[in-house]
């Protein structure tokens, strides 16, 4: 280790250049003066190091206790025979996973999962970007007003689910009240008796928590791109049509693709809204992967296929956050 | 020619100073169409509730709702206080120092720990939570803290803990480093440097981590429903969610119990907006 150090610190010494491209503040250390003595200097950045390091153990002890290990018992969970208290059972492989991607309500649980996201994310992205772009033209309370769209995503999503469930109602819900009212349905619909009204309505809801977040990142972007571009383009005789698709389109991508991958995490993750506007049903219509883990484990008994699902919705994620990293890594590696 | 272009420029720019404030307003009610109609029923009387949709106003305001709402919730606040609260103590906690050290490793060069840091932190975010509360429910059942506040604390903390870190990392990384260079070469040590000179200057950073860890825990829905079961501790969100399957009459007290979940974000929208658009920023964008 300290030979290894060593030699790093000397193939320093020897290209100075290597260090040239730091930024001025890096090379502002005040170790620097102290390089010429190599071991003095190392010992000294060395303790420096290891006193740092030692503000991080807290965090990285929280996240070996509350994120490693639970994942890894997750696993082991669900490669094993358990019932609800026991710790561990006997070794069964894969088993458990075979069960549940057999299972039918796995399958619709998998389908109402994919669904959910891809509409959620389309209508959240799109209705996102026209509030983005309409409030991006400064105008009489455009501050104001877009400070309160933000509203939605800063409730908790019990609260917004329980708005909704409410408003909803086949008898007295204020929708179906004002459908009648206009004529447009002359019997109120219950739209919670059918999977497809039940995901419908999830959906809804999910895209009216989702605007806000979109909304807002998706206007910082925007005001992320200079003017004068656009403004150029317009001299040139360019199009609003043109204007978005070349210049708009084009420098909002990056922000987009964080956008986007952030939203597929938050959606995947999506428990409560299913919970209190159909607590799954009906007949486990509107299971998402989610509460389908849940249901296994905490309702049926069945932890190891809880565990089961829930891993296969952590994997998910994990490919998700794979391309979530690989498309920040710029900002992460310069950190 | 030109005076009539003129003209019609100075047409368009008035009717853009009307058109675009109304179509504002328009996409604004909308989308907080659903919170209006919430509040409003929440303080109409809840007989009257059926005819509401035919009305924009209510007719008269009533605090029964919400007399209703307190005397069964009041013990569901203040539980989703202690344990909202709790999570910002423990989050920031652990996160303050973690951004502190990551910040200076990263200006002595150490860019891999840096880097596998904050991807893991990142990672960490991106975990489903129903993949760690099944782990959490043995775990706790073994451990005596299952139906406690402290149980969710700890678990309430993983939602906040590495957004906290993130959010104040990237503050961290705008503090010009030659104040803690100076703190430095004065012989301060790296914990005096911390505590006194970049934990003061970092306290916007602060804020909005702690703003953020606090909707995190108390808008909490799946550790409290998870980790609470059969027990008298309840969340109020698992309390609003009590009170709404065991209650389909008086949907007003409902509603009004709502308004009370919803009274921190509202608080935090008036006073503490900057923080809220500056962590969103800090912890989608900046990574």
């Amino acid at each position: 280790m300290r030979a290894k150090v060593g030699a790093n610190e000397a193939l320093a010494l020897a290209r100075p250049a290597a260090n040239g491209h730091d930024t001025p503040e890096r090379s502002a250390d005040p170790a620097s003066p102290a390089r010429r003595a190599g071991l003095w200097h190392w010992l000294r950045s060395h303790r420096r190091q290891a006193t740092l390091i030692a503000f991080v153990v807290p965090a990285l002890t929280y996240v070996i206790l509350f994120f490693a290990y639970p994942l890894i018992y997750g696993f082991t969970m669900s490669v094993e025979k358990i019932g609800f208290i026991a710790q561990s059972g006997p070794y069964i492989g894969l088993h458990n996973y075979k069960v549940e991607i057999n299972d039918p309500v796995t399958r619709e649980a998998l389908t109402n999962t994919a669904i959910f996201l891809v509409t959620s994310l389309f209508f959240q992205f799109t209705i996102g970007l026209g509030i983005a772009s309409y409030f991006s033209r400064r105008f009489f309370l455009s501050g104001f007003l877009r400070s309160l769209i933000i509203i939605p995503w800063l409730f908790p999503p019990i609260a917004s689910g329980t708005i909704f469930a409410i408003m909803f109602a086949g008898q007295g819900g204020i929708i179906d009240e004002t459908l009648q009212s206009l004529h447009l349905i002359s019997s109120p619909i219950f739209w919670f008796d059918s999977s497809f009204k039940a995901m419908f309505v999830i959906i809804f809801v999910n895209i009216w928590i989702g605007i806000p977040f979109n909304a807002v990142l998706l206007y910082s972007g925007l005001q992320d791109i200079p003017t004068e571009m656009w403004e150029a383009s317009a001299l040139d005789g360019a199009s609003a049509w043109q204007r978005f698709r070349y210049i708009t389109v084009p420098l909002l991508r990056p922000v987009s693709l964080i956008v986007i991958m952030l939203g597929i995490i938050y959606t995947v993750k999506t428990f409560d809204l299913v919970i209190v506007l159909t607590n799954g049903g009906p007949d486990n219509g509107s299971q998402l992967m989610s509460t389908w883990a849940y249901t296994l484990a905490f309702q049926n008994f069945q932890t190891s296929q809880g565990a089961a699902v829930a891993n296969m919705l952590f994997l998910f994620c994990m490919i998700v956050a794979f391309f979530y990293i690989r498309a920040t890594r710029r900002e992460v590696v310069l950190a | 020619m030109n005076g009539r272009r003129r003209l019609s420029l100075f047409w368009k720019r008035r009717a853009r100073r009307i058109v675009l404030p109304i179509g504002g307003l328009v996409i604004t009610g909308l989308m907080l169409l659903p919170i209006y109609f919430t509040i409003e029923s929440s303080l109409a009387p809840s007989s009257s509730f059926q005819a509401l949709s035919q009305s924009l106003v209510p007719s008269h305001f009533v605090f029964s709702n919400y007399r209703l709402a307190f005397g069964q919730e009041r013990g569901s606040i203040v539980t989703s206080l202690l344990i909202a609260l709790g999570a910002v103590v423990l989050s920031v906690g652990i996160a303050l120092p973690a951004a502190y050290g990551l910040t200076k490793l990263g200006y002595l060069k150490n860019r891999a720990i840096v880097s596998v840091a904050i991807i893991v932190l990142l990672v960490t975010q991106m975990v489903p939570g129903i993949s760690l509360t099944l782990a959490f429910y043995k775990l706790f059942f073994h451990l005596h803290l299952l139906n406690s506040i402290p149980g969710l604390i700890l678990a309430d903390s993983t939602n906040g803990m590495p957004f906290a870190a993130l959010v104040l990392r990237a503050y961290m990384g705008s503090i010009p480093a030659e104040l803690s260079d100076a703190a430095y070469v004065d012989g301060a040590s790296e914990w005096r440097t911390f505590r006194s000179v970049i934990a003061p200057i970092a306290v916007p950073g602060i804020v909005t981590a702690g703003l953020f860890v606090f909707l995190f825990a108390w808008g909490d829905f799946l550790y409290a429903y998870t980790l609470t079961a059969g027990g008298n501790v309840t969340p109020l969100t698992k309390g609003i969610l009590t009170f709404f399957t065991n209650n389909t009459v008086n949907w007003g007290g409902v509603l009004a119990t709502v308004v009370l979940a919803a009274i921190p974000s509202g608080l935090i929208l008036s006073f503490g907006q900057r923080y809220v658009m500056g962590g969103l920023r800090a912890g989608a964008l900046k990574g």
